[in-house]
């Protein structure tokens, strides 16, 4: 107890008004200003360096360029590409690259936090095996695509299992042959990017009321059935939550594929996120790469309009 | 009689669950580590025992010369230094204006406030490929092509909308009543958030940090995009390079590339617990 007779007598009386009000859920203080005050500061940053640029993108894509000259030329860009068959093979290997990496994402993450959520005779062996399962998202892509190349190099310890193991005639070019190269690339995204989504799956394993597996077990129900049942069931909005995030920053990756491929060979692991890098920076055409990066935009405004409704859906009662 | 050997049933059964619970995962846990194993072993020792059929388990030769030559070239120290300052400034940057934010949008409810969140949400879904051709156009324009302070600037853009999102919902499960007490005793808004909440939300600013952190050091794209001297280029893009290179040094490669994540696995191992409470408890809702 500090000095009590300094002390506004109010204070005894504001923890007793404030306990009806708890009640309803969260109250929220009175006054606009104050509440403008403290978010003006991200407003005005986010506005210079994500909703300008923004519109910018979408105002080059209508423009062309000569000589540093910008000229209006409406919808040409995106004509231009979409009846170009290179933009479409980059959907298509986009489309491989999400699916693939989602659906491994989700099914090395949920096996793996499966196995976590178990009891083991030694809490400690297993938080050490958690971390050793999360460390892949503590490395860069830069360094994961090194690690990855080092391993798929012809003499690397993959090909010494193919062909000194597994006695196959001539090694595979895992990034060089068009047939693989795609496989190889998503090995690697695979592995960089599942720590994310099992400890998030973890997290909600967790958070499942232990009382809803003994009544399960009760009522007899085996271990593949409680999996089914119970487990499954419950995790089924976080499930839909990751896979929404997975989508879109799978779709968004440029990095793996710049460090190990190039988009090559030829332009078998071209994605459409590295369409744009290719067209605007590399081969400096910036008004049909700032069409892409649109129609990217516009593609990913869909997923996420998608994912923040089920948001808003899930947690209404957060609001 | 008949108890005890259902009993020892029992044992047995546990002891077969164990046993395959914890070997499955350990060996899960073993074949994720192999490209990492793989790195660090071809930092200390020559290539040729690595790249030939079959690989030398066991190194033979034992060397730190590999990590002397990228630690005494005055290139890697830059990318090093600047690696550092672009992480720790964005981590400055994103908290100070992450966790203003925050705090307006978890205490006050006002016109616009929801709307402005789910922008603010839909900005952190935002992959950096959409925008990287307006950021290179404007970063010619403003002078700010191959400066550190454009690639902070846009970084900073990029890790904002988590760091606020992920502190607004930490702010959400402090209680008000703390707050209210230290205004009743003449604290202004600002100093309850600084003097009571930000001490009570400190394990989430070690969360968040770390993410940013973790974020800002592994940023490739951007500097790719945004810079082309050493003057300016972060480890990320140095690695790459490196690797670009015609004949590849794979020691080198991998002596930078061990070196360059050392600092990110030592923060993971010391904050792992606030790490995991972050992904599990923000990221996701």
């Amino acid at each position: 107890m500090k000095v009590a007779g300094t002390r506004n007598p109010a204070e005894t009386i504001a923890p007793a008004e404030s306990t009806p009000s708890r009640i309803r859920a969260r109250r929220r203080l009175p006054g606009y200003a104050p509440g403008y005050a403290f978010i003006a500061p991200i407003l005005v940053y986010l506005a210079a360096t994500a909703v300008y640029p923004i519109l910018n993108v979408v105002g080059m894509s209508l423009r062309d360029v000569t000589a540093g000259h910008w000229s209006f030329v409406g919808l040409a860009n995106y004509r231009q590409v979409l009846h170009d068959l290179v933009f479409w093979n980059a959907m298509g290997n986009t489309t491989i690259f999400t699916v693939a990496s989602t659906v491994a994402h989700l099914a090395l993450g949920l096996v793996f936090a499966l196995l976590l959520h178990e009891v083991w005779f030694s809490p400690g062996l297993r938080n050490i095996t958690r971390g050793a399962l999360i460390l892949p998202w503590v490395f860069s892509t830069a360094a994961a695509g090194l690690m990855w190349s080092l391993l798929y190099h012809p003499f690397g310890l993959f090909n010494y299992l193919a062909v000194g193991v597994f006695g196959r005639p001539q090694p595979f070019a895992f990034l060089g042959d068009p047939r693989i190269a795609l496989a190889s690339v998503i090995a690697v995204n695979v592995w960089k990017s599942y720590p994310f989504y099992m400890v998030a799956i973890l997290g909600e394993l967790q958070a499942i009321p232990v009382d809803v597996f003994d009544a399960a077990k009760v009522d007899g129900a085996g271990g593949w059935q409680r999996f089914w049942y119970v487990t499954l069931p419950q995790l089924r909005g976080v499930l839909i939550a990751i896979s929404t995030i997975d989508v879109i920053t799978t779709f968004g990756h440029v990095d793996l594929i710049n460090i190990l491929t190039r988009g090559g060979p030829g332009r078998a692991t071209e994605t459409v996120a590295f369409h744009v890098y290719r067209t605007a920076l590399l081969d400096g055409n910036l008004p049909q790469g700032a069409a892409i990066s649109t129609i990217m935009l516009v593609l990913l405004t869909m997923f996420t309009w998608f994912y923040l409704r089920m948001l808003a859906r899930r947690g209404a009662e957060s609001w | 009689m008949v108890n005890l050997s259902s009993a020892g049933r029992r044992r047995i059964r546990y002891e077969t669950h164990q046993a395959l619970l914890v070997g499955a995962s350990l060996l899960c846990a073993v074949l994720i580590m192999v490209p990492v194993i793989w790195m660090v072993s071809a930092g200390v020792r020559p290539v040729k025992e690595i790249l030939t059929y079959p690989p030398s388990l066991v190194p033979k030769t034992l060397t730190l010369q590999y990590y002397q030559r990228i630690l005494a070239d005055p290139t890697y120290q830059q990318y090093f230094l600047n690696s550092t300052i672009l992480s720790l400034t964005t981590l400055g940057l994103a908290l100070v204006l992450g966790s203003l934010a925050a705090y307006g949008f978890s205490r006050y409810r006002f016109p616009g406030s929801r709307a402005m969140l789910m922008g603010i949400l839909g900005l952190l879904m935002l992959p950096q490929v959409t925008l990287i051709v307006p950021y290179f156009h404007l970063a010619h324009l403003t002078g700010l092509y191959d400066t550190l302070p454009g690639l902070i600037i846009v970084n900073t853009a990029f890790l904002l909308p988590l760091a606020t999102w992920l502190l607004k919902g930490y702010f959400d499960s402090l209680p008000e009543e703390l707050e209210e007490a230290a205004m009743v005793d003449g604290c202004v808004r600002l100093q309850a958030l600084w003097k009571i909440v930000l001490p009570l939300a400190a394990p989430g600013l070690v969360g968040v940090g770390t993410f940013v952190f973790i974020g800002s050091w592994n940023e490739y794209l951007l500097p790719v995009v945004l810079t082309e001297t050493p003057r300016a280029q972060t480890l990320t893009v140095g690695l790459a390079a490196f690797f670009g290179q015609y004949v590849r040094d794979w020691n080198g490669i991998m002596a930078l590339s061990t070196l360059a994540s050392l600092p990110l696995v030592v923060i993971f191992v010391l904050l792992q617990r606030w790490v995991v409470q972050g992904i599990g408890s923000g990221a996701i809702k």
